[in-house]
């Protein structure tokens, strides 16, 4: 037998290093997305920041040679941003949803803008650990080249877990994404929880967009994310804000968006574009079976404007 | 001596044109209690949220313990030992008890260490009369429940002045007794000092010391409550004498049913039945009241009833059965008084005229076959807007730019105007002025004298006694109790309230 | 004559003000918009009275330019309306591409078993079946939003991805024309269906279907009955329960007629412009119908001129790349500072408004 062939193991495998690769990001939003949602606010324009923190982490990448460095400014590229829509929002009577469409447009604008010079380059891509050495099989060397990132991103959902339920920053912003009455009623600033929150969420979705343009797929182009910022929306109510949950909804979630490329590799080409969009069947057959129609979004902070 | 003596100095508070609080001076002495009376709209909440940092006063002076301070912010407030507990609960929803008392501390721990922090509020619990569960969520606790830990989490915040506003309300009068009970015995160790917001002239004279009456934000009456009358504390809070108020006259009651519920069940907003199997008939020409403490299942009947919420069982009106369609509607004459007009009522973002349509913009003489013929719905919004004085800056006003009372008579206008067979009112005073109520309640009376089957849904005791024919008791989504009012007690009514039976 | 029954609680001038002020909010905003939009590209070296020329010559400053402007505007006005009509029932759908790549492959096929009949009924059948697969596709947008409790905004965008994921997998399989090499389309319509262009001109005739449409919407819902009650709808569901209006009925039938609106814009697209269906369909058509909205307030006369301005400056973008060297997304920015700063006016519009009651 061909030592480097392992059968019918091929499959899970590259389900589980696509799985790993294309959750990564979802991780980052989707954990940014919670904070935001957490103080009552909901930012439908993480797309925006994702795609900016993408051509940002690329630009300074190839500028400096550094790939991390490049995952700084992106994350910092995002906060900015996330300022932005915390502050635009915090005028009163400003829908937060319509903002969050129009920061999409103007985000993803700015960054095609930005990044016209840099779709040619070439930049440095961020690093993996390598957790294959055990194996001699190269497949299975290759599927364990896990990005540092990935590992950030769970150490980071269990981190947030902490904050939300045992720190007293964690308490305020649960009060302030519950009840505004409460919030105010302790002398709790409102405004500025929210836009810190919408900020800190911004800087998470720069994060998510660097590892796009840094890792996987790998290079920066105008086509470069599927939506993985509007779907933090999605997998966040999926998860139902628990920090905890949106980690595993992601995996999900990448899990089954690895499905298509996965068979593709092995020559299975059929359903190629059905599986692709496996991730959105897959959101949206359990968000219709989990929501119902007299109580559509259990656990979902009060003061959130999805809850109708 | 812990609690706080209070002096208010001509406290001034002015928004835009309105001068919500006009040099208001009051004394409240360390370990007393005071009450603060007035209708709504006089000030009171303006003159205590000035107390806890929400407003600042143009003009006057806060003195605690005879030292002027100024309190910017609510964190001002607690530095001072001043809090309040609000008429609408500040609990947190989706936290635990727990949680809500930590996070209330001036000063949020970095790290949270639940063990010791358990341990230290187990403690504090213990020296209370009354237990509440540290580890349930805030939005399953009942309204009394919310009441005693909106109060354990004000003395575990170590206040010297508490401020209560109207805290009774979503109470059963024994709960009440209970909770303001615990108040007093505070208050006569010295411990605290009370500003009691109320409207409840009993609970004045049973629990407090000094009483202060507002009256269009100005403090017109204060003084010892031993000196003043329940009468006298009336005729201050409205300005005038009162009128006899059993001058209504009452027509016959029919012995026709003209509402007819047979086991009717609605599923409340956590997935659970809140009304179980009601079955109730309201005749010809008869107001049964419905009283209950807040949240048993009244809010959901109403819904039930209005067609915004699913339901089983068979509703009848006039003998067919009901299914809420506008032709039926408008056939079997069922309109209705809810609650916060605004927003169960009104379209708010509408226009004055638009909302005054709402019953009958698809019927002639507006509707023309298919199209609205504006002309006959702004004639029809005259007609309504001036026999009921509805005041608006004009017909094309958006609905939320009206005052309470306004939307309130634009409201009765619209359901009250046509021939009117079945009505249901729920809470239809809540929140207004003196003068609104006596008109609501009359026009009730009215409709009722003109053949309705009326069903009033009422938190307010003294409303249901004053008009309804008869009286049911519901308690956790059940009819529990059945009375004519004219044989009724209050204190009888109040512990089938409570769930005594 | 009923000012004696009025009391006047506000001054009329006062009044007068607010109303001014607001129709002259968008104005306001979207100059605010050039204004910053003016400081950006001088950032990078560009005279922006040069940029907003170049805007104007591209989108307005020709026959040509009004034709490619013209041309976008059918699609937009109708995608604006499939975001404007659900908006009067309280709802914010936004995924309009979902919808016109349905009803655009509909058209694109549901001709092709018959060849030879006369052109009229054809095209009339394109154009109901886009119709009717937008009318579905968005219908169950509502409809999980009345059954389910699911927000529609974020299902309307789950269901473009999952539209576009079947839309390309029946174009490159079943449907695919073999004949199509490098990019995978369906069996060209017959020559003859193809909607024709407005005599005299170059404009296909599907502008003057989008401008009936948003006429019609507006009609519907300023002067009818329907359009009464679907306000009401969208003003307050508990009250339009109250007086006995079948809300789940109008929610769905306003999604769903929007949705048709949508899936008319791929129909005509396919029908007048490609001949076929492939990936020339989603060009963010569908996207560009909520700035459209938006910037209407959803209000379907105000669709038809800002698609013709949204359209302009979309089409300007081709020119300030030839002569300015600005990257194409320029345009896209400029759109995105339009959108920011009308919602925000808005909304300062609206608490000045509050403000003046009192």
């Amino acid at each position: 037998m061909d030592p480097t062939s392992i059968g019918w193991l091929t499959l899970p495998l590259a389900i589980l290093a696509g799985a790993i690769r294309v959750s990564t990001p979802f991780i980052f939003v989707s954990l940014g997305e919670c904070i935001t949602e957490k103080s009552g606010r909901i930012n439908l324009g993480l797309e925006g920041n994702l795609v900016l923190g993408a051509m940002a982490a690329y630009a300074v990448s190839y500028l400096t040679g550094s790939p991390w460095l490049g995952v700084l400014v992106a994350g910092i590229a995002g906060m900015l941003f996330g300022t932005l829509h915390g502050l635009l929002c915090s005028v009163r009577r400003v829908n937060d949803t319509a903002i969050g469409i129009s920061l999409m447009v103007l985000g993803t604008g700015l960054a095609f803008f930005w990044g016209k010079p840099f779709i040619e380059p070439k930049a440095p891509s961020l690093p993996t650990i390598g957790l294959g050495f055990w194996s001699d099989i190269p497949q299975i060397r290759s599927a364990l080249e896990i990005n540092a990132l990935f590992f950030l991103g769970i150490a980071l959902a269990f981190a947030l877990q902490v904050v939300f339920t045992r720190t007293g920053w964690g308490l305020m912003l649960r009060t302030v994404g519950d009840s505004e009455d409460a919030a105010r009623a302790l002398g709790f600033k409102v405004r500025t929880v929210r836009i810190l929150a919408t900020s800190a969420g911004g800087f998470l979705a720069g994060v998510g967009g660097s590892f796009l343009s840094l890792s996987y797929p790998g290079s920066w182009s105008e086509g470069l994310s599927s939506g993985q910022g509007i779907m933090a929306v999605a997998l966040v109510i999926f998860a139902r804000w628990n920090p905890i949950r949106a980690l595993w909804a992601s995996l999900l979630f990448g899990g089954a968006g690895a499905i298509g490329p996965a068979l593709q590799g092995m020559g299975v080409t059929g359903f190629y574009y059905l599986f692709n969009a496996a991730p959105y069947f897959l959101t949206l057959v359990i968000m219709i079976a989990s929501t119902s129609r007299a109580q559509p979004f259990t656990d979902a902070p009060g003061e959130l404007s999805l809850h109708r | 001596m812990r609690a706080i003596t209070l002096d208010l100095v001509g406290m001034t508070k002015r928004f835009g044109s309105l001068t919500a609080l006009d040099a208001v001076s009051l004394k409240v002495r360390a370990g007393s209690v005071h009450a603060l009376l007035g209708e709504n709209g006089a000030g009171k909440s303006t003159l205590v949220k000035c107390l806890v940092g929400f407003h600042q006063p143009d003009d006057g002076s806060i003195l605690v313990d005879g030292k002027p301070q100024a309190i910017a912010t609510p964190k001002d407030a607690d530095t001072l030992g001043i809090g309040m507990v609000y008429q609408h609960f500040t609990l947190v929803p989706s936290m635990t008890v727990a949680e809500n008392l930590v996070a209330s501390q001036a000063r949020l721990p970095a790290y949270i260490d639940w063990g010791a922090n358990l341990a230290r509020l187990r403690s504090l619990l213990s020296t209370m009369p009354f237990h509440i569960p540290l580890d349930v969520r805030a939005s399953q606790l009942s309204a009394g429940e919310k009441q005693k830990a909106e109060l354990i989490k004000q003395l575990y915040l170590g206040r010297r002045l508490l401020i209560l506003d109207e805290p009774t309300s979503v109470l059963t009068p024994d709960e009440a007794k209970e909770v303001l009970g615990f108040v007093r015995q505070l208050t006569d160790t010295g411990a605290l000092s009370v500003i009691l917001i109320t409207h409840k002239f009993d609970e004045v004279t049973r629990y407090a010391d000094d009483v202060t009456i507002l009256r269009k934000g100005a403090a017109c009456r204060t003084g010892r409550v031993q000196d003043l009358s329940t009468t006298e504390m009336a005729e201050a809070m409205i300005g005038h004498a009162l009128e006899r108020k059993d001058a209504r006259t009452r027509t016959a009651t029919g012995t026709a049913p003209l509402l007819s519920i047979e086991r009717l069940t609605a599923i409340g907003d956590i997935g659970l039945p809140a009304v179980k199997e009601v079955s109730l008939k309201v005749h010809r020409s008869e107001i049964v009241g419905v009283a209950g403490v807040s949240g048993n299942g009244q809010k959901e009947l109403v819904e039930a009833l209005m067609g915004q919420r699913e339901r089983t069982g068979r509703i009848e009106v006039s003998g067919s059965e009901f299914s809420g369609s506008r032709r039926q509607l408008a056939d079997l004459g069922v309109y209705g008084l809810p609650q916060e007009p605004l927003r169960n009522a009104c379209v708010p973002r509408m226009s004055l005229k638009e909302n005054m349509a709402l019953r009958n913009f698809d019927r002639p003489p507006i509707a023309r076959s298919v199209f609205v013929d504006w002309k006959a719905l702004a004639a029809q919004a005259v007609a309504l807007v001036g026999k009921f004085r509805v005041k608006a800056s004009g017909l094309d006003a958006e609905m939320n730019t009206l005052s309470g009372g306004n939307v309130q008579r634009a409201v009765l206008a619209r359901e009250l105007t046509n021939d009117v067979r079945v009505l249901i009112a729920s809470n239809p005073t809540f929140g207004l002025d003196f003068k609104a109520c006596e008109e609501t309640h009359d026009r009730i009376v009215n409709a009722r004298n003109n053949g309705a089957a009326v069903l009033l849904l009422s938190e307010d005791l003294d409303e249901l006694f004053d008009l309804a024919d008869r009286i049911v008791v519901m308690s956790e989504g059940s009819l529990v109790y059945e009375v004519e009012t004219a044989s009724a007690t209050k204190q009888i009514v109040g512990q089938h309230m409570a769930g005594a039976h | 004559m009923h000012a004696t029954t009025l009391a006047q609680a506000e001054s009329p001038a006062r009044n007068r003000t607010t109303s001014y002020l607001s129709a002259l909010a968008p104005l306001g905003a979207v100059a605010t918009a050039a204004l910053i939009f003016a400081v950006f590209v001088s950032l990078y070296g560009h005279d922006p009275i040069k940029v907003f020329t170049y805007i104007f010559e591209g989108g307005f400053g020709s026959g040509f330019a009004w034709q490619d402007t013209l041309s976008r505007a059918a699609p937009l006005i109708l995608v604006g309306l499939a975001v404007a009509i659900p908006a009067q029932a309280g709802m914010v759908v936004i995924g309009g591409e979902g919808a016109l790549v349905a009803g655009g492959l509909a058209a694109a096929i549901v001709t092709l078993p018959f060849a030879g009949y006369p052109a009229l009924p054809m095209q009339l059948l394109m154009l109901v079946a886009g119709v009717l697969f937008g009318a579905v596709w968005f219908g169950l947008v509502g409809a999980l939003r009345q059954w389910r409790g699911l927000n529609e905004t974020i299902s309307s965008l789950l269901l473009v991805y999952i539209a576009l994921a079947i839309f390309h997998q029946l174009v490159e399989g079943v449907l695919r024309d073999p004949a199509s090499l490098d990019k995978p389309s369906t069996h060209p319509i017959d020559a003859g269906y193809m909607l024709p262009a407005i005599p005299g001109t170059y404009i296909h005739i599907g502008l003057l279907i989008a401008v009936g449409m948003a006429v019609l919407a507006f009609v519907f819902i300023r002067f009818t009955t329907w359009g009464f009650a679907l306000r009401v709808v969208g003003g307050s569901d508990r009250v339009a329960r109250m007086i006995g209006l079948k809300v789940d009925r109008w929610i769905i039938g306003a999604a769903a007629a929007g949705g048709g609106m949508a899936g008319l814009a791929g129909a005509i697209e396919v029908a007048a412009v490609q001949g076929t269906a492939n990936s020339s369909l989603h060009v963010g058509y569908g996207y560009s119908g909520i700035l459209v909205a938006f910037l209407s307030r959803h209000h379907p006369l105000a669709v038809i001129p800002v698609a013709i301005l949204i359209g302009g400056i979309q089409a300007s973008g081709s020119l300030l790349q030839r002569r300015l060297g600005l990257p194409d997304a320029t345009v896209l920015v400029l759109q995105g500072i339009i959108f920011v700063c009308v919602l925000v006016g808005d909304a300062v519009i609206r608490n000045h408004k509050e403000n003046g009651r009192a």
